[in-house]
């Protein structure tokens, strides 16, 4: 079997290619179909196990693509959760600011909204996310959008400032019982939530249950700010007044947001 | 000799199954790798020079190749019979291979 590419042999050659090339471009479909039918099935065979070589291999080569998109989606991840944690503020920030609004906070008082950063609950104090650059001044009065008296203002920063809680013990202001003008004391901080209210004259009657606002004799906090609830009425002889255990309104763990009040 | 050719008739069948149904999952960069097309190129490179068996053979795998595809019967053919014509005419003018001229 020599090769040799003569004139004679290129022409044969290609005559019988282009009739063989005829003859099965002709009957095309009945050669395909023919070879199709035995081959299906080692097709199938061939086909599944490709499938799942490739599979495989493609999950081998794409590990470390894997770790990196993996690390993406974590990256992901937590900036979707840092930016549900910022709608859930601003939800509740709005919340907030729906009820100041359905009391009719901002009719009373010029108020700023301001954010708990921290709570020194041994201490009695909080620290409010708004300072001086927000016009904060020391012994402004901060209140809840309820109109619950927490506190004032001891120290103020650039943009933060401290809270002295009115259970503090070196807080003390006057205050009165709601609707009884002429029954008044002093209400003064005891340390861990506790009040007491001071000085209340034995003439004037308090009976547990009620509700204590603040005064504005003192001139430190504006007239009926809620404070809190008489507990118990301590009353001895030898002492010209008498005193009441006062419950505050206040639950200073559960708030999140508090109003400064600006202007009264 | 027709033995060789029946044994390449069958394998060039199982090569074109393979290249249709096994080998279109493994693609490199968009491309699939063609046993056949390197079957017939390595067959013809070392082939003895004088001797066209392999042209044969890039017959037979062209039309396996060409019944397994959606191309007319003779497309892979003449391209394989194309293939193996050039590398033999080229290895027996340019080249020498001493261990296949023996």
């Amino acid at each position: 079997m020599r090769i040799s590419f003569d004139k004679r042999q290129v022409l044969i050659f290609i005559v019988i290619t282009v009739l063989i090339f005829s003859f099965l471009n002709i009957f095309q479909k009945e050669i395909k179909s023919f070879f199709y039918s035995f081959s299906a099935p080692i097709q199938k065979v061939f086909w599944q196990i490709g499938e799942r070589s490739s599979n495989f291999l493609s999950a081998v080569l794409r590990a470390r693509d894997l770790k990196s998109e993996k690390d993406d989606l974590e990256f992901k991840n937590q900036k979707l959760m840092i930016q549900l944690a910022e709608l859930d503020k601003l939800e509740e920030e709005n919340k907030s600011l729906r009820q100041a609004l359905d009391l009719g906070l901002e009719k009373d008082f010029k108020l700023a909204f301001a954010r708990i950063i921290s709570k020194d609950i041994s201490q009695d104090f909080i620290l409010i996310g708004k300072g001086k650059k927000d016009g904060i001044l020391e012994n402004m009065p901060v209140i809840t959008e309820q109109k619950v008296l927490i506190g004032r203002i001891s120290e103020t920063y650039e943009k933060f400032s401290k809270v002295m809680l009115i259970s503090n013990k070196q807080s003390s202001f006057d205050a009165k019982i709601l609707n009884q003008e002429e029954c008044s004391g002093v209400i003064k901080g005891l340390g861990g939530f506790n009040l007491l209210l001071d000085l209340i004259s034995l003439e004037n009657e308090v009976y547990p249950g009620d509700v204590i606002v603040t005064s504005y004799l003192g001139g430190i906090f504006p007239d009926n700010l809620l404070v809190g609830e008489v507990k118990k009425i301590r009353k001895t002889d030898i002492e010209s007044f008498k005193q009441a255990d006062i419950e505050p309104i206040f639950d200073i763990s559960k708030s999140k947001n508090v109003f400064v009040i600006l202007e009264f | 000799m027709y033995k060789k050719i029946i044994i390449f008739i069958i394998l060039f069948y199982l090569l074109a199954l393979i290249q249709t149904s096994f080998m279109v999952h493994f693609s490199v960069w968009g491309l699939i790798p063609n046993l056949i097309f390197l079957s017939v190129v390595i067959w013809n490179i070392f082939e003895k020079s004088n001797n066209n068996f392999g042209i044969y053979q890039a017959f037979a795998a062209g039309f396996f190749l060409d019944i397994f595809s959606s191309r007319i019967i003779g497309f892979n053919i003449i391209i394989l019979i194309s293939l193996a014509i050039v590398i033999k005419l080229f290895l027996k003018s340019y080249v020498r291979i001493p261990f296949l001229e023996k």
